[in-house]
């Protein structure tokens, strides 16, 4: 398993008892990542290299593209979580440097 | 930069008391006031000894309620008066919450408001808590289980009448907020010093007096501290932090959990700032935008946040911030 998806697995296992939701995640052979949950299905394994997204997520056979793990947390959650009422919020980005 | 100061606590713990005290002491007398009501008649205004002028009374419902609008207007008019010179001088303010005000709408507006930014920053949180009655009124009334939850300083009231100190409210005041010290006050009388004076960050300066504010060895063993559904902790981390990452990560933590994030303050050593840290303040859905110091307070130079929250789990927040970094660094090595 590649560091990215050990820690997306420690994420998604983290993720589910913060939620306090029951349910599984598991490695497959072929680096994915697998969440079972109140009788859904998610599959996140990385995207090719060939496109612009890092995630490919698969939720109950739909397929969707999530540029990082924001995203992917984010749309994890959403299928999993009904009450979740998603806020999106934006931090100024940090400069770089003191100014 | 005029400093704000948010002094809150349930209702009856002694708050107008402690404030008339301190107002007595010549080293306040360039103080402007804000005392919030919750009620239609305000009695607290006739109980302040100070300047008139510099006392400002809301009496149109919770401070909390109203913060938006009510509390940035008043302070903007405070400043023009200022300005103007038709009010006194003054270099700081005191805001007096109402007994039952939610103190973090009044830390946001203080942090971000546009019509105040750049001349008043917050100072600190001040909340009083009765002795006799306290551990009651933390039973009951769930507000004030937040109120101090948010403090930078805790004072123990009318602890002249509630005999021995009781250790059982000691102990469940550093539960619920074991960064913040327990100062305590006989007839609303303290050294205003230790409750106000010792200004901890110092924005012009750019100093910060990192053990005083972040106090991260109150945390026994840097574990979770859990009392009520209030949980306080601290995330240290040797290596530096990226930008981005930190900004993913405050944006991340306030999307899913930031009504839950009661307070959440730190210095972090950002990897492209080695030299000058970051200090990160923020208040539920709200961060105050970062600040630079200009150098390391200490020999220190480890990231340490510390988390005041509602039941945001310690191992999600270090997952979060973690498979962040790892995904930025990986992002970072492809370029």
């Amino acid at each position: 398993m590649s560091a990215a998806s050990e820690h997306l697995h420690t994420l998604m296992t983290q993720s589910l008892l913060a939620w306090r939701l029951i349910g599984s995640v598991q490695s497959t052979d072929d680096g994915a990542i697998l969440v079972c949950c109140q009788s859904h299905t998610i599959r996140i394994e990385p995207a090719p290299p060939d496109l612009p997204f890092r995630w490919i997520v698969i939720i109950d056979g739909r397929t969707r593209a999530a540029i990082s793990l924001v995203t992917v947390l984010r749309q994890v959650r959403a299928a999993l979580d009904p009450g979740y009422a998603t806020m999106r919020v934006r931090i100024a980005p940090f400069p770089l440097m003191p100014t | 930069m005029i400093e704000a100061l948010v002094l809150t606590g349930f209702l009856g713990s002694g708050k107008t008391t402690l404030l008339a005290h301190v107002l007595r002491q010549p080293e306040f007398s360039r103080t402007a006031v804000i005392i919030n009501e919750f009620g239609e008649i305000g009695l607290d205004h006739d109980l302040i000894e100070t300047s008139e002028e510099t006392v400002i009374e809301l009496q149109t419902g919770c401070l909390c309620c109203k913060i938006s609008n009510n509390l940035a207007t008043t302070l903007h008019e405070l400043l023009r008066r200022r300005d103007e010179g038709s009010v006194t001088p003054f270099t700081r303010v005191v805001i007096e919450t109402s007994g039952l005000a939610d103190p973090a709408p009044i830390l946001q507006t203080l942090m971000t408001d546009a019509m105040i930014a750049g001349r008043i920053v917050l100072g600190g949180v001040v909340t009083t808590v009765d002795a006799v009655h306290g551990t009651g009124t933390l039973n009951r009334e769930e507000i004030s289980v937040k109120q101090v939850a948010v403090a930078d300083r805790l004072v123990l009231t009318k602890t002249d009448l509630a005999g021995p100190i009781q250790f059982s409210l000691i102990r469940r005041l550093e539960d619920l907020n074991a960064t913040a010290p327990v100062l305590s006050a006989q007839r609303g009388q303290i050294d205003p010093a230790r409750l106000f004076e010792s200004r901890i960050y110092d924005p012009l300066a750019k100093s910060l007096d990192i053990q005083s504010w972040l106090r991260v060895e109150a945390i026994p063993d840097g574990h979770s501290h859990q009392r009520h559904d209030v949980d306080t902790y601290a995330i240290v981390r040797r290596d530096p932090i990226r930008a981005v990452t930190l900004t993913l990560f405050l944006e991340t933590l306030s999307e899913h959990y930031g009504a839950y994030l009661l307070r959440l303050k730190g210095i972090v050593n950002i990897l492209e700032s080695p030299d000058r840290p970051a200090v990160i303040h923020g208040v539920q859905h709200v961060f105050h935008p970062p600040s630079w110091l200009t150098r390391w307070p200490s020999d220190d130079h480890r990231s340490r946040m510390i988390f005041i929250t509602r039941g945001i789990p310690r191992g999600w927040v270090e997952a979060l911030l973690e498979a962040l970094d790892a995904e930025i660094a990986a992002v970072s090595a492809q370029r």
